[in-house]
């Protein structure tokens, strides 16, 4: 009896969330393995007609989709590698104990939560080669006109500046939040045994805010390989700018070839399963 | 002579005598200066969007000039067409209906899961929270055709039950994490007097993290405001919200950016309210409880 009334309690706390979850997860992994299997158009001419593999075979031949994942890899690995270096200097610089320095931290957060789409906008118009501010300023500066969006890797460049300026600011406030969760008794026990202010940050300090940096990494890197708005707002995917995402979406919703991008989103999804099993492994299941 | 060896401060930014003033007011340049770089974007956010034509595609760039207000009125109160005024009313609606709902649920999620141990409890913990990581673009295509075939396109039912699924894994994974850290005596002391399990979650433990609520609330709803991929493919007109509304401008021809970045401005403001107030708890929410 008091079993039972248990498991009811059990069913009515869980049960709608994992209903929810295996009707907008679990059944939409499933249907998009199906799709990939399929010509399936957007434009509903007909109904699909089975492929087989015919998808993945066209996949691993299309030179679009192999660079898209090349020009995918190159913008995750720029923009989190220059996010952790800038965001760790930073962290250690935000805690010294100079008056101010909590404010300005505070203010430094505020690209953080921002919609990424506005942040594309706003770029797009910094870039903008005939009256943006940035090509203004590198005019002013004797640079000359900088075509900035629309020259092959400088675009790409452009896109990692806009993901940096957003998301620098959060590596920064966790590497910081590490910092101070170190205790004092460390760098005592280290000051005992006579280390140097060197030796203390790699044997004290490194090692004891490598797991957060590792946490924000993966975070990081999972995100930005995700991220489409940026490339939609200033590029569309030209000059050299076409990642994943972008190259699913205009096959799924402009080409409209639906069973094509599910065969990408696929492969995709297996990438980002990777990196989510590396994360998952490093959160922390506290039992009560 | 009395050698007078007073050992300094025990800081972890030490350093020697009179470098140490002009080593703070080094790092403090820097502080600035990254500040700077942080906010500029927003300071030329703002200001376009008070320019008019004129000064927005002028180079140089001007930097002094009267700021006007009728962009705004342009972009929220125009006659015919659909002026923005109706994307915000549907952001709005989408937002506060997937937060509830999301917090609601995943409340109850993680209650589940932080106080009762059954076989597996782990692996759907895990899974709830790998749901989470599910990159959008490649989930939208098959959710695209189910959302078709249940007639629910272009609805705003259709973006509340993506954004409170997407939201559930989130809020689960936080506040289990709350509800762990909550003292089992209380919760048996309900149960001796009597309380049964579904009440002492509303009555005793949820009010209990009501901070954690609240602050895990404000995150979601940042998710489902910003939220702009399902947003696009989903609706077509009558449900659509901001982020599509300024998805228009991208390969427009004719480039408005006064409106568009008058209604940046505003579908920036709330977010910014909410990053100013949550600072403390960002770290917490956006590592899934890894850092705090």
């Amino acid at each position: 009896m008091q079993r039972t009334a248990l498991r009811a309690t059990l069913a009515v706390l869980i049960g709608p969330s994992l209903l929810l979850l295996t009707a907008l997860n679990v059944a939409p992994f499933f249907l998009g393995v199906y799709m990939s299997l399929y010509y399936w158009s957007l434009a509903n001419l007909g109904p699909p007609r089975f492929l087989g593999l015919l998808n993945y075979e066209y996949l691993f031949a299309d030179y679009r989709f192999i660079d898209s994942i090349k020009v995918s890899l190159l913008f995750v690995v720029l923009s989190v590698a220059t996010e952790l270096v800038l965001g760790t200097t930073l962290a250690f610089v935000f805690s010294s104990r100079a008056r101010g320095m909590a404010s300005l931290r505070r203010i430094s957060l505020l690209p953080v939560m921002v919609m990424p789409l506005v942040a594309g906008l706003v770029w797009f118009y910094l870039f903008n080669p005939t009256y943006g501010t940035v090509t203004w300023l590198c005019y002013a500066v004797g640079l000359g006109r900088i075509p900035f969006l629309t020259k092959d890797w400088l675009a790409l460049l452009c896109l990692v500046i806009a993901d940096v300026w957003q998301w620098t600011p959060l590596v920064m406030v966790v590497v910081f939040a590490a910092l101070q969760s170190i205790p004092e008794y460390c760098y005592e026990a280290g000051k005992m045994d006579g280390l140097s202010q060197r030796q203390m940050l790699w044997r004290i300090t490194l090692p004891l805010i490598r797991p957060a940096i590792v946490v924000i990494m993966i975070l990081r890197a999972i995100d930005s390989f995700r991220n489409i708005e940026l490339v939609y707002m200033m590029t569309r995917g030209g000059s050299g700018t076409e990642t994943l995402p972008w190259y699913i979406y205009s096959t799924a919703f402009i080409d409209g070839n639906l069973g094509s991008a599910a065969a990408m989103a696929v492969v995709m999804v297996l990438f980002v399963t990777v990196l989510t099993q590396f994360l998952v492994g490093r959160l922390r299941y506290r039992q009560a | 002579m009395r050698e007078a060896t007073i050992p300094p401060p025990a800081s972890r930014h030490r350093s020697v005598g009179h470098w140490r003033p002009l080593r703070t007011g080094g790092l403090l340049a820097v502080a600035v200066a990254f500040v700077g770089w942080c906010v500029f974007p927003f300071y030329i956010m703002i200001t376009t969007a008070l320019k008019t034509d004129p000064q927005i595609f002028a180079w140089p760039p001007v930097w002094l000039f009267h700021p006007v207000l009728r962009n705004m009125q342009n972009a929220f109160f125009v006659v015919g067409g659909r002026s923005a005024l109706f994307f915000l009313m549907n952001s709005i609606i989408v937002t506060a209906v997937s937060t509830i709902l999301a917090v609601l649920l995943g409340s109850m999620t993680a209650y589940g899961l932080a106080r009762f141990h059954f076989p597996g409890d782990r692996n759907i913990a895990f899974f709830i929270l790998s749901t989470r990581f599910a990159p959008p673009v490649a989930f939208v295509i098959p959710t695209y055709v189910l959302v078709e075939r249940v007639g629910l396109l272009d609805t705003r039912l259709a973006l509340i039950i993506v954004y409170t699924a997407a939201n559930v894994s989130f809020v689960t994974w936080i506040l289990r994490g709350f509800f762990v850290d909550i003292p089992k005596e209380i919760e048996e002391a309900a149960l001796v007097d009597g309380y049964r399990h579904i009440e002492i979650f509303w009555r005793v433990a949820l009010p209990l993290i009501k901070p954690g609520v609240i602050t895990t609330g404000i995150l979601c709803a940042v998710f489902s405001w910003n939220e702009f991929l399902y947003a696009m493919i989903l609706t077509q007109s009558r449900a659509s919200t901001l982020p599509v509304y300024l998805s228009q401008f991208s390969g427009s021809t004719t480039l408005v950016w006064d409106q568009y970045m008058a209604v940046g401005v505003i579908a920036v403001l709330p977010v910014l309210l909410a990053a100013w107030w949550l600072e403390k708890h960002l770290v917490r929410g956006m590592t899934f409880g890894a850092v705090r």
